[in-house]
């Protein structure tokens, strides 16, 4: 219990730096398209599936995977700026939007597609029978 | 983005992270998650309510990220480690495996939908106790 605290703490405090230094490294897309974000929560969803299938493929212990799954792949993906930026530029003049539609219709989608991807990657190697998520 | 920064944020995004947690693990033991993802449904909703008010009641647009406690420890840190998109889209997985690909569309629109909703009324309560 006590140990999980920590991990969730300590992962979600590394999660939500990598996210700074990510989203700083990417940089805002063309017409407020916030890309920056787009990018942590992809990468996110990726990184989380593919926790997730190693897990029940017992690669990754129950401690390391609430370190990397919950704690720093939480800490990396973000709702709350996510929807902040799609109301905000919904507000905006000029294409403001138009980028809002796309943003939410691009993160829903490829974020999808990128946990798929991630369980998918996961179980690389793993009997037919155990691949289920 | 100053040492402070750093330090801010990532406090922010431990102590999120735990609430996250702890929020999921009460939902939990009353709820099961095959049914619905609950409890990252209750945790980004809640926290899209949060931005919205503080975000408007100190007037911040989101490419305001760093710079103070306000921005650094609370926005980017604590709310940005207190909700998930990883999680949700990780439930929207599991859910089109057990229940089909029509409920797993109809739970992220609903996450995107009554987020968004939250994020306004909370815009609309910074307006108000702004102008107060």
């Amino acid at each position: 219990m006590i140990n999980t605290v920590m991990f969730v703490m300590i992962g979600g405090a590394v999660g939500a730096l990598l996210r700074e230094f990510l989203m700083l490294t990417v940089g805002t897309g063309p017409d407020g398209f916030p890309l920056d974000i787009f990018t942590a929560n992809v990468v996110a969803s990726f990184l989380l599936g593919l926790g997730f299938s190693l897990h029940r493929r017992k690669l990754l212990n129950d401690g390391l995977y609430v370190l990397i799954g919950t704690g720093v792949m939480g800490g990396l993906s973000t709702f709350s700026s996510f929807v902040l930026a799609a109301v905000q530029l919904m507000d905006r003049t000029g294409p403001g939007p138009l980028s809002s539609v796309l943003y939410v219709g691009l993160s829903l989608a490829v974020g999808f597609g990128a946990v798929i991807l991630g369980l998918r990657a996961g179980n690389l190697g793993a009997a037919p029978a155990d691949r289920e998520p | 983005m100053t040492p402070v920064d750093v330090l801010l944020v990532g406090v922010g995004g431990g102590l999120g992270s735990l609430l996250r947690w702890a929020v999921g693990k009460a939902v939990g033991e009353h709820w099961h998650k095959d049914r619905f993802p609950l409890g990252t449904f209750l945790v980004n909703v809640s926290g899209a309510f949060v931005i919205g008010f503080l975000a408007t009641l100190f007037g911040l647009d989101f490419t305001v990220r760093y710079g103070d406690v306000l921005t650094s420890g609370v926005l980017t840190g604590f709310l940005g480690g207190y909700t998930t998109f990883s999680s949700m889209q990780l439930d929207a997985a599991t859910l089109a495996t057990k229940s089909g690909a029509r409920y797993a569309a109809l739970y992220l629109l609903a996450s995107v939908v009554v987020g968004g909703i939250a994020a306004a009324l909370g815009i609309l309560l910074g307006n108000l106790v702004g102008a107060a």
